[in-house]
């Protein structure tokens, strides 16, 4: 595989993430910066092997969030569990939301229209709108091309 | 009407980019799933993920929920270094205070030998 050097998670979002993390006035050193950041992709990569061997032992051909919270339990993180599946419920929400966002827009819209029957090209742009949020939906299992 | 939806465009380019792991990433664009939701990029996750030869797909949540746990780990390892620190009462964490946090704590002993 390829080496963990070659696939960095951005510098200054972990430096950011360490600082929250620490009470104010600790300071990082440049190696132990570089040091956790090397260290979060090792994690990750270690994290989806596992997670990987959950799905095959499950027959599936698709890595899902369950099978990174069994990976967690697996790695010893088991105090990441309940933290991550608040996270993931606040994504499905997210995910829920702009749905219903856009659906309300376009019963809005339309109830507009039956009173007003105007604006084609507000319409139009509404239609694509949704097209787009269905073309999203499909990719959701995605092809990661191994 | 391509213009109907800012940010549209980049996010689709992202999603179609299939085993392309060399590609320069653009920023996230905000409107990508997840995106306001995790710290870290989706796509540097994304591309961690497609290097284990061994997935074939992965869903967008599992992907969202690696980049989380990712955070949190940076969070967790940070602070056992600094305990580290104080340890040696010094108020700048050093690589020293990682290599002892790695070796005290058991759940990271699969960093060992891959920091080097």
């Amino acid at each position: 595989a390829e080496r963990p050097e070659d696939l960095n998670l951005p510098n200054a979002v972990i430096t950011r993430i360490i600082k929250e993390a620490l009470p104010d006035g600790v300071n990082i050193s440049k190696e132990a910066r570089s040091a956790i950041s090397r260290a979060a992709s090792v994690f990750v990569l270690y994290a989806t092997s596992c997670a990987n061997n959950f799905a095959m032992k499950g027959k599936r051909k698709t890595l899902n969030a369950s099978d990174v919270l069994s990976a967690m339990e697996e790695m010893e993180f088991q105090r990441f569990v309940t933290p991550l599946k608040e996270a993931l419920e606040a994504y499905r929400r997210e995910q829920k939301g702009k749905k219903e966002a856009s659906e309300q827009k376009k019963k809005d819209k339309d109830k507009k229209t039956d009173s007003e029957e105007q604006d084609k090209s507000r319409d139009e742009d509404n239609d694509e709108d949704e097209e787009r949020l269905e073309e999203e939906e499909q990719n959701e299992e995605e092809e990661v091309d191994n | 009407m391509a213009a109907a939806a800012p940010g549209s465009g980049a996010a689709r380019e992202e999603e179609g980019t299939g085993g392309d792991a060399a590609t320069p990433q653009p920023p996230a664009p905000t409107s990508a799933p997840g995106a306001r939701l995790s710290r870290l990029p989706l796509a540097r996750v994304k591309a961690l993920v497609k290097a284990d030869p061994d997935v074939t797909l992965a869903g967008q949540e599992a992907i969202f929920i690696l980049a989380r746990a990712a955070e949190l780990f940076v969070e967790t390892i940070a602070k056992d270094a600094y305990c580290c620190a104080q340890q040696g009462k010094r108020k700048t964490l050093q690589r020293r205070d990682l290599d002892n946090a790695i070796e005290a704590v058991d759940e990271f002993a699969f960093l060992e030998g891959t920091l080097d």
